[in-house]
Formats: structure tokens, C-alpha cells, sequence
């Protein structure tokens, strides 16, 4: 484990000894940023983890009732993200492929996904057509989307990843006009669903269709969303955002949902399904200091989630099963919990509250940051501060440390981790 | 009683004392913005941050303009920041984020680029659409506008400009918060000739009270007069901002 550990920092110290750009000219040759037919980009990551690993909780038990035991590791990750667009006439075609190389005390593992493809048809300004893989993103909410229909969850920890998309077809009209009313936009698109095609949007063969209306009436964005019934279950929903002055956003959402299902654990560690109707809804808030401290802090309903009682049985249950030692009944219940239960934020209130300090100390590009995901249930919270510095040009360097409290039985205090420490060198090019 | 020979006399001393016409400040104002940039335009940009040791860091924008308070402007470079737009449509902005895939709701007093621009500079209306001239006057060579927001939204309450008469162009433009501190001071340098009439400074060189040894460039280029459909300039059209190049 030393010897790990001496890796670690060892990879920490290599990551943080980056080049300082000189100065030069100041000159503008526009020329160089002419319009190209084929653009390309991307980055390149490198990751250095630690984890702290909470051998009482019930999600360790779970994931290590079967395996050896230990109290901490390291995890190295590397990460490639390649995009790439081609135009010709009215016609474009966009890629994002991202790939990653994983390796900590289990082993080494590799991924590659083609997380956009598509063509998109240009025939004027005001209409587009979508055909292939893409990502949507639909809701205001900058931590969670509770109108997210036709996009995979967010990570709160990390709102802005890239996400994979679903291979769509589409299109999109705008019109603006004066007044009050300055915008309509109307997208509509299916989602097909079969064994071969989105299979990981939900279970057999539909259409998905699915649309929204966007409105820009009186200074406020509003978009109206639906997603018929298919793959998934029927929802419809809405969300807004306004500016309330210079300094200050407020955003909101929400949906119905129809029938959704959830697997319930009972005491004896039954897995049942219950369905139910389910309103979620956020409401939201970006707010910019004198000082330049930005606080965005957001109130998630998650009614489709798991009430206190619901996980504390099936947190109980886990801790009953591996005193006992019944793997058997473990097994099951791991199934259970990839499903839905030991997903992050799946129970049904939580606040989400990050602060962000601009060029503290005078110290341009460094953006210390402190991230609060409290669960309002039972109390449980992840609190997680870090530094981020992008001086140098292209290089983003985040360090940030996650803790995660609270008591037997709760959301936060059952995960596998209570420590984790990660850095992160992204180069972009 | 004085006599009218008297109050004529009196009349003739005070005359000296008046301005020898009274300045439309607004009218002036107006001229100023079309002197700067046509009413619809695009243009290129390169935003410098120089920090006090000397290291700096670069941004190149493609901005397109239309009418009175429309605009979006695309970031072409560094690839960290490559294909991020903004767009403002009068008091309302938003920022896209390719890898967010949305557009979020900015405000104006924010920084997408860190340093001493902040959204409002990028996005920069006509002075004239989001101030009104409060007070006019002459200084040998210069008109001294004292400017005042129009509404609350607008990010700088109060601006002192300083406008080069023979040529209409601004030289420097003081900004303050409502609570009367300088928040930043502009300094337009290099004039140039861009074609089809607009001759403007090709650079503007900020420094703030609130950034000590920090200073901020904007460089311009190809400028030119341009005609957009409004549909450009619509959060659904955000992602395509690329195109309008």
C-alpha cells in the first residue's frame, strides 16, 4: 500500500510540474482562424484517484462480500475525447468518441464509446434535420434534470462531462418575431428502441417520439417537453429560467411521470417492483457576488425516488445478509442495486449548493470551489472542495477532495467510499 | 431703475459665459456607435489577458451583430474554449457549452474568460441602446460625455467618455458601479481603416482598480457591414453559431 501511495503522489507532483507560456507580440493574424471544411478536436486526460473505503457501510458489503478486503486504493485513469465535424453544403457531420484506461487493485480495464455521430440537413436558418447518434440536453438545471427525457442522468459531481447521446431522428423550425413573444423553436424527433438500437433507453421495440416548444416570452425561457409512451413510460413536463438582474438567475423544472417503476427491497429481502406515478420538479438559482463568489443552489424533488424507509430497509438488509453470510441473498441484492438503488441521488429531496470563488488572491484562472449534495431526507451529505486552475493555455488542472457524512442507514453515510481525492489533468488540442 | 443701454451692457458680459451652442449629447453618442461599428455587422476579436509577470492568455471570437440588441459571439480558439457561444438578445444572455450541450442563462456582470472582460464587454451593445447622456460637454479636442444606464440591468451604472471630436471615436471610457467605485477603464488606441467607411481604434486596452498590474487587450478585425436573419440569434441556432462564419 506504501508503495501505491508513493505512486500516487509521485503522478500528483508529475501533473502538477506544467510549462509556463511565455509572452510575445501582441498581433492578430485573423487568417489563420478562417472557416475549414473538417475541423478536429479534443483532449486528453490523465486522472490520479485515492479512494478511502468505509468498510462498515452497506455498499461496501455489497460490493466486497465476494472479494478481498481493503480499506483504501489508488486508481490511475487515462481519457481520450476526439471530436471531429465536417461540412459540405447544407449538410454537416459531427463525431465525439471518448475513451478511457482505467487500472487500480482490481485490474486494468478499457472503454472506448462513440458518444455522438450524426448528419445534420441545414436547408436554412430557421430548420434543421438530425439523423444518428447525438446528445441531448434537455431542462435548466444545471445539477439535475427532472425533464431530462431523452438524455442519460447527469453526474452532479460533474455536470458539464460530455454525455453519450441516443441515436435520434429530428428536426428543428425557429421563428422570432417582435414583441413580447421574441422566439418559438419546435423540435420534434423519435428514439428508437429494439435489441440492437438504444437498447439501454428502455425494453423493446418503439418509436419514442418525443418533443419540445420553446418560447422566449417576456424575457423568460420556457420550453413545454413530452415523451410518449414507449420504451419508457409516458411524461410531459416543463421548465423556465430568467435573468433577475445583472447578478442573478433563477431556473425551475417539472415533470410527470406516468407509471415508473422502481424495485423495492422488503426486510427478508424480497425484490419487488412498484409502480407508481411520480411528479419531480427543481426549482433553482444562480447568484454572483460583489466579489465575485458565484453560488448556484438548487432544490431537487425526485418523487419517481426511494423514501427513507425504503432505503433504510434496503440498507438494513444488506448489513443483515452479510453478517449472516448469505451470499445468496447478496447476490440478489447487488442485481437490485444497479438497477436503481445504489445510483447516486436516487432517494427524493436533495440540495445541491456550489460555491465558486473567481481569482481569489489576485490570482487570475484559479478557481477554488466547494460543492454541497445534502440528502433533506435523512441529513446525509457529500461535501466536496477543490481548485481549479486553467492559466495555462489549454491546461485545466482540477484537485478536489469528496467527504462524504453521515449516520447508519442513510444515503451518503452507506456508500462505499467516505473519502475519495482526485486529480485531474485535462489537455485540450 | 437701469437703463436698457445698461441691462444691454449687462446682457454682452454674460454671453462670453455660455457655450456657443448647446451639445446634443445623445445625438452625439449615436454618431459615436455608428463611427465604432455599422448597425449589423461581423467582426473578429482577439482578447489578450496579461497578467503581471507577463504571462497571458489569448481568446479569438467571430461576433455577428444585428440591429440595436442582438448578438452572438463564437469563441474560434483556444481549443479549451473552442465552439462555446454566447448570445444576447437585448438585457438576456446565455452561454453554450459544447460538452453541456445546452445553452445556460449568464449574466452580464459575469466572466466567461476570466480577467478583467466580463460578459458585458463581449458582448458589447451600442452605447447609445443601453445609456442615455446625462451631461454634455467640450474640452478643446474632446467631447466629455457623462453616460447613465438606462435600466438596472445594465452591467456599469454610470460611464465617463471621452470622445476625440474630429473623428468621433472614443479614446477612453471610465465604467463605475452604481455605488460610484471605477470598476475599469478602457483606452481605445490604433486607429484604423476597416473598408466601407468605418475607420475605428483597432484596439482597446482595459485596466481595473479592482486587477492591480492586471490589464486586458482587444484586438479587431475584418469588420464589415453583414445582414442576418433574427433566427440566428436563438438559443436553438446556439450550437450552429459556426455556420454564420
Amino acid at each position: 500500500m506504501f508503495a501505491a501511495r508513493t505512486r500516487f503522489l509521485a503522478l500528483c507532483a508529475a501533473l502538477l510540474a506544467t510549462p509556463v507560456v511565455g509572452a510575445d507580440e501582441y498581433n492578430f493574424d485573423v487568417g489563420q482562424f478562417e472557416k475549414k471544411a473538417f475541423e478536429f478536436g479534443g483532449y486528453a486526460e490523465l486522472r490520479a484517484e485515492h479512494f478511502r473505503l468505509d468498510t462498515d457501510a452497506a455498499l461496501y458489503q455489497l460490493n466486497f462480500f465476494d472479494r478481498e478486503p481493503i480499506t483504501e486504493y489508488n486508481a490511475g485513469i487515462g481519457a481520450l475525447q476526439l471530436e471531429g465535424l465536417y461540412r459540405q453544403g447544407i449538410s454537416s457531420f459531427r463525431f465525439v468518441g471518448y475513451g478511457t484506461y482505467a487500472d487500480d487493485y482490481s485490474g486494468s480495464v478499457s472503454d472506448a464509446r462513440v458518444y455522438e455521430a450524426y448528419l445534420t440537413l441545414a436547408p436554412s436558418d430557421r430548420a434543421t434535420f438530425d439523423l444518428g447518434k447525438k446528445t441531448l440536453s434537455w431542462g435548466k438545471g444545471y445539477a439535475f434534470n427532472p425533464v431530462g427525457f431523452v438524455q442519460r442522468m447527469k453526474d452532479p459531481n460533474d455536470p458539464e462531462l460530455a454525455r453519450e447521446g441516443y441515436v435520434i431522428a429530428g428536426g428543428n423550425v425557429i421563428r422570432s418575431f417582435e414583441g413580447p413573444l421574441k422566439t418559438v423553436a419546435f423540435t420534434a424527433l423519435v428514439v428508437p428502441t429494439s435489441d440492437r438500437v438504444n437498447e439501454d433507453f428502455g425494453p423493446g421495440d418503439y418509436a419514442n417520439p418525443a418533443a419540445k416548444l420553446t418560447l422566449l416570452y417576456l424575457d423568460t425561457d420556457i420550453d413545454l417537453l413530452v415523451l410518449g409512451e414507449g420504451a419508457r413510460s409516458a411524461r410531459y413536463g416543463f421548465d423556465f429560467s430568467r435573468n433577475l438582474g445583472t447578478n442573478i438567475e433563477i431556473h425551475g423544472e417539472w415533470a410527470h411521470l406516468t407509471e415508473t417503476t422502481r424495485p423495492v427491497v422488503s426486510a427478508t429481502g424480497m425484490v419487488t417492483t412498484v409502480t407508481q406515478s411520480a411528479n419531480n420538479y427543481l426549482l433553482g438559482a444562480r447568484y454572483l457576488t460583489e466579489n465575485d463568489l458565484t453560488a448556484i443552489v438548487e432544490y431537487y424533488y425526485n418523487g419517481a425516488g426511494y423514501s427513507e424507509d425504503e432505503a433504510r430497509t434496503f440498507f438494513q438488509t444488506i448489513h443483515n445478509a452479510y453478517d449472516a453470510g448469505n451470499t445468496a441473498l447478496l447476490e440478489r441484492l447487488r442485481i437490485a442495486a444497479q438497477t436503481a438503488l445504489a445510483r447516486p441521488n436516487s432517494m427524493q429531496r436533495y440540495l445541491y449548493l456550489r460555491l465558486s470563488q473567481k481569482d481569489p488572491f489576485d490570482i487570475l484562472y484559479f478557481t477554488p470551489a466547494l460543492t454541497v449534495i445534502a440528502n433533506l431526507d435523512d441529513g446525509s451529505s457529500s461535501v466536496s472542495p477543490e481548485l481549479l486552475y486553467t492559466g495555462v493555455t489549454n491546461l485545466e488542472l482540477r484537485l478536489r477532495v469528496f467527504f462524504l457524512t453521515g449516520g447508519q442507514l442513510t444515503d451518503f453515510g452507506e456508500r462505499q467510499n467516505d473519502r475519495r481525492l482526485e486529480l485531474r489533468a485535462r489537455y485540450y488540442f | 431703475m437701469s437703463s436698457p443701454r445698461t441691462l444691454l451692457l449687462a446682457l454682452l458680459f454674460l454671453i462670453p459665459s455660455l457655450p456657443a451652442h448647446a451639445l446634443d449629447g445623445d445625438a452625439i453618442l449615436q454618431q459615436v456607435d455608428r463611427k465604432l461599428n455599422p448597425e449589423s455587422y461581423e467582426m473578429y476579436r482577439k482578447l489578450i489577458n496579461i497578467e503581471p509577470d507577463g504571462r497571458k492568455k489569448e481568446y479569438v471570437l467571430f461576433t455577428a451583430k444585428k440591429g440595436r440588441d442582438k448578438m452572438v459571439a463564437l469563441f474560434l480558439d483556444p481549443p479549451s474554449d473552442k465552439g462555446r457561444a454566447t448570445l444576447r438578445l437585448g438585457d438576456n444572455m446565455w452561454l453554450y457549452i459544447p460538452s453541456v450541450g445546452k445553452p445556460l442563462r449568464i449574466t452580464s456582470l459575469q466572466s466567461v474568460v476570466g480577467g478583467v472582460f466580463n460578459n458585458a464587454d463581449i458582448l458589447n451593445l451600442d452605447y447609445s441602446t443601453e445609456y442615455k447622456v446625462e451631461k454634455a460637454e467640450q474640452q478643446g479636442n474632446n467631447y466629455l460625455l457623462d453616460l447613465k444606464a438606462r435600466t438596472a440591468t445594465v452591467a456599469y451604472d454610470r460611464l465617463k467618455m471621452r470622445v476625440d471630436v474630429p473623428t468621433l471615436v472614443p479614446t477612453e471610457i471610465e465604467a463605475y458601479a452604481a455605488s460610484g467605485l471605477l470598476i475599469k477603464t478602457l483606452h481605445f488606441k490604433d486607429p484604423k481603416d476597416f473598408g466601407d467607411g468605418v475607420r475605428r481604434p483597432a484596439t482597446m486596452e482595459t485596466d481595473s482598480p479592482l486587477y492591480k498590474g492586471y490589464k486586458s487587450m482587444m484586438l479587431y478585425a475584418k469588420i464589415k457591414a453583414r445582414s442576418f436573419p433574427d433566427e440566428v440569434f436563438t438559443l436553438d441556432y446556439l450550437p450552429r453559431a459556426g455556420e454564420l462564419r
